[in-house]
């Protein structure tokens, strides 16, 4: 039982996160129509970046040293007479390391966001009005483009980056079993949490959210009422590319740097259709179910099966519901 | 200069190759391929293999996206169950006491046959969805395949991550076991298989795959059954990535499930997309394009570099990103290909001095 509710735990955390990497290709699709396949390549870059400015500039000889780590004379004395282990201990690691999170943070955003207003101005407005065909075969090509870039630039893989919040481990029991968590899981879920809600919460009730589900009714309408659509489409790569820059910074935390973190956007596409392309709720609920599903795999039959899982719940859900959970049908006229 | 279709009869008009170009290309073809064994060098061998292995497999891609209008990005899965069909049937008969003679006559059919089954199951949600749906079902295929490849329940007879050694083609005696033989063989097939597939669309059955890709619900109201004709169109051109895997398992010695990944499959149709798609010729030049590219890059940076260690390591990104600028390229300029540039070449050509273009 105990293992039961570790599993569960880490799983619906890891499902926040899918959550997190799920509304930058569910915002994407909902202004443009067109789903990023790149959109895990676009997470890996936000990854490199994060890395780049919190480790490798932090680094640098002409860094600033409070940026590699910022150590003012009272946190000297503190840590000074802790035990070893405490937990005040893990909280002041994380704030001499405050300084170059936050730098590695704003750089990652600032970074990706640039790029995803790129990818927009460059592959996708020349392309409006053409086929799902060639646009979804066009952050097909991206993802070469993506990958091949990377590889100039970034040639070091797999290091450690710091961890966004204090990484004290957490115990309490529950039926008589110990059940173990780390403090940075719970503010990454958080933050994925909150990034969601903000978002759902911005297209519902702000100016720029009407424009971009007026978008996504009727483009052509949209844009006799007023709407500027090429500002849409801009905004929603840049919120795809930010989100996913957040989503990034954690995922590198958890798992380290490296360029599998691109094709962990195949698994989320998978869970983006399994929920339904342009339902938030149901690209959230099916996050929770596959991370959850995933560490049931991971307990019962080994770490291997569990990345099969989202592809096997894609398939069931699709032959069974073709649009997803909680997706619109799409009507067609002949 | 051509001044119209004046064609006298019917078998006139039906004929594959019906005007001099083609014919005169596809003749000059023939007898390269058939000349290469005993002209060429090792690296053009290995090359034009290359070349032959990836045709067949792009034909088949060539069928179900370009025809029929399925966008699949799993085609690599085919192509490994065909190459994994190989050694494990070679073993399979050779346990049966069978001749080695004889075995490849049973292997590659048996590859083929495998391959069109599972590319049936595959197709099967092509019934309920279709294209991006239908895309991310068939990538999901692939990464479910190769995870069963790789699965460590299943090694024994797959090898698991570390691969399979594969047996020598022995064609009644005549062992093929240099690539340069290897390479009659496969150049043969590739011949047949763009024969074979260029007439099926003179059939009812390719012109049933044609009314599904212009409107599969008008076809349906015409009578043409999608069930059927849906996944017959998947198992053809998984037969052909069939065939072409067995020729990869005959050709190299060795397979390791992470060749037939997803990076496999988004070749084919990045070749497709080059080439042309829904056209005979397009899968010829797209191959050719995608193979060269990597070759012309080695020999850039061989005359670059010379050897440097760190520049050498540049290339792997470089052809990437050139892969990825090709799709992106000819989506955004030429949707339909280095064929379609052919076309209006040989036509400005016809035609001069009295039209361009």
């Amino acid at each position: 039982m105990g293992e039961f509710i570790q599993f569960t735990l880490n799983g619906l955390m890891a499902g926040a996160i899918y959550a997190l990497i799920a509304v930058g290709i569910v915002s994407v699709f909902k202004a443009t129509k067109v789903v990023n396949f790149a959109h895990g390549y676009i997470i890996m870059f936000g990854a490199y970046f994060y890395f780049t400015f919190s480790v490798i500039v932090p680094g640098a000889e002409w860094a600033p040293s409070w940026l590699q780590s910022w150590e003012p004379a009272w946190m000297v004395a503190m840590r000074a007479d802790l035990p070893m282990f405490s937990p005040m201990g893990a909280v002041l690691d994380w704030l001499s390391n405050l300084p170059r999170i936050l730098f590695g943070l704003a750089g990652a955003v600032i970074c990706n966001a640039l790029l995803g207003l790129a990818i927009e101005r460059a592959l996708m407005r020349p392309l409006i009005g053409q086929s799902t065909f060639a646009m979804i075969m066009i952050t097909v090509g991206l993802i070469s483009v993506l990958s091949g870039t990377k590889g100039l630039i970034w040639t070091a893989d797999a290091e450690f980056v710091p961890h966004i919040a204090p990484n004290t481990p957490i115990r309490f029991t529950v039926f008589d079993t110990p059940v173990f968590l780390f403090g940075a899981d719970l503010v990454n879920v958080a933050i994925a949490l909150i990034l969601f809600g903000a978002i759902v919460v911005m297209v519902r009730y702000t100016r720029g959210g009407v424009a971009i589900r007026a978008t996504a009714e009727d483009q052509s309408t949209a844009y006799s009422m007023g709407i500027s659509v090429p500002r849409v489409f801009s905004r929603a790569w840049v919120l795809a590319a930010t989100t996913g820059a957040i989503a990034g910074a954690i995922l590198a935390t958890r798992n380290g740097v490296s360029p599998s973190l691109g094709l962990f956007g195949f698994s989320v596409l998978a869970i983006v259709l399994m929920g339904g392309l342009d339902s938030y709720v149901g690209v959230f609920i099916a996050a929770l179910a596959v991370g959850f599903l995933e560490a049931m795999a991971q307990w019962q039959f080994g770490g291997e099966f569990a990345e099969v899982v989202p592809y096997i719940a894609v398939l069931i859900v699709i032959l069974i519901r073709p649009h997803g959970l909680f997706g619109q049908k799409e009507v067609e006229r002949i | 200069m051509i001044t119209g279709n004046l064609k006298a009869s019917y078998a006139a008009d039906e004929r594959v190759l019906d005007n001099g170009y083609k014919q005169g290309f596809v003749l000059a073809a023939a007898a390269l391929c058939a000349l290469m064994p005993f002209i060429a060098n090792d690296y053009i061998i290995l090359v034009a293999s290359q070349m032959g292995i990836m045709l067949i497999a792009v034909v088949g891609v060539n069928v179900v996206i370009g025809y029929t209008g399925l966008l699949s990005l799993g085609h690599a899965a085919f192509m490994a169950i065909g190459a994994y069909s190989v050694p494990i049937l070679h073993r399979a008969m050779a346990a049966a006491g069978l001749p080695d003679a004889i075995m490849p006559f049973i292997a590659i059919p048996g590859a083929i046959a495998l391959s069109a089954l599972v590319g049936i199951v595959v197709g099967l949600p092509s019934l309920r969805v279709k294209g991006l749906y239908l895309a991310v079902a068939t990538l999901s295929a692939n990464f479910i395949i190769i995870f069963l490849i790789e699965l460590e329940a299943l090694a024994p007879w797959t090898g698991g991550l570390v691969g399979l050694n594969t047996p020598d083609a022995n064609l009644l005696g005549w062992e093929l076991d240099t690539q340069r033989e290897m390479f009659a063989l496969i150049a043969a097939l590739a011949f047949v298989t763009i024969l074979a597939v260029q007439n099926l669309f003179r059939t009812r059955v390719g012109r049933a795959f044609i009314a599904i890709r212009e409107r599969d619900y008008s076809a349906e109201i015409l009578g043409i059954s999608l069930l059927r004709y849906k996944l017959m169109s998947f198992a053809i051109s998984a037969a052909c990535c069939g065939l072409a895997g067995a020729l990869f398992a005959y050709f190299y010695a060795r397979i390791l499930p992470e060749q037939f990944e997803l990076a496999l499959s988004l070749q084919l149709v990045a070749a497709l997309i080059v080439g042309g798609m829904g056209r005979t010729m397009g899968p010829v030049f797209g191959v050719i394009i995608i193979v060269m590219v990597p070759e012309i890059l080695k020999f850039t940076f061989g005359a670059i570099a010379g050897g440097a260690a760190e520049v050498a390591q540049l290339r792997a990104p470089i052809q990437e990103i050139i892969f990825g600028l090709l799709i992106i390229f000819f989506l955004l300029f030429e949707p339909m290909g280095i064929n379609h540039l052919v076309d209006r070449g040989l036509r400005a050509l016809n035609r001069w001095p009295f039209a361009r273009g």
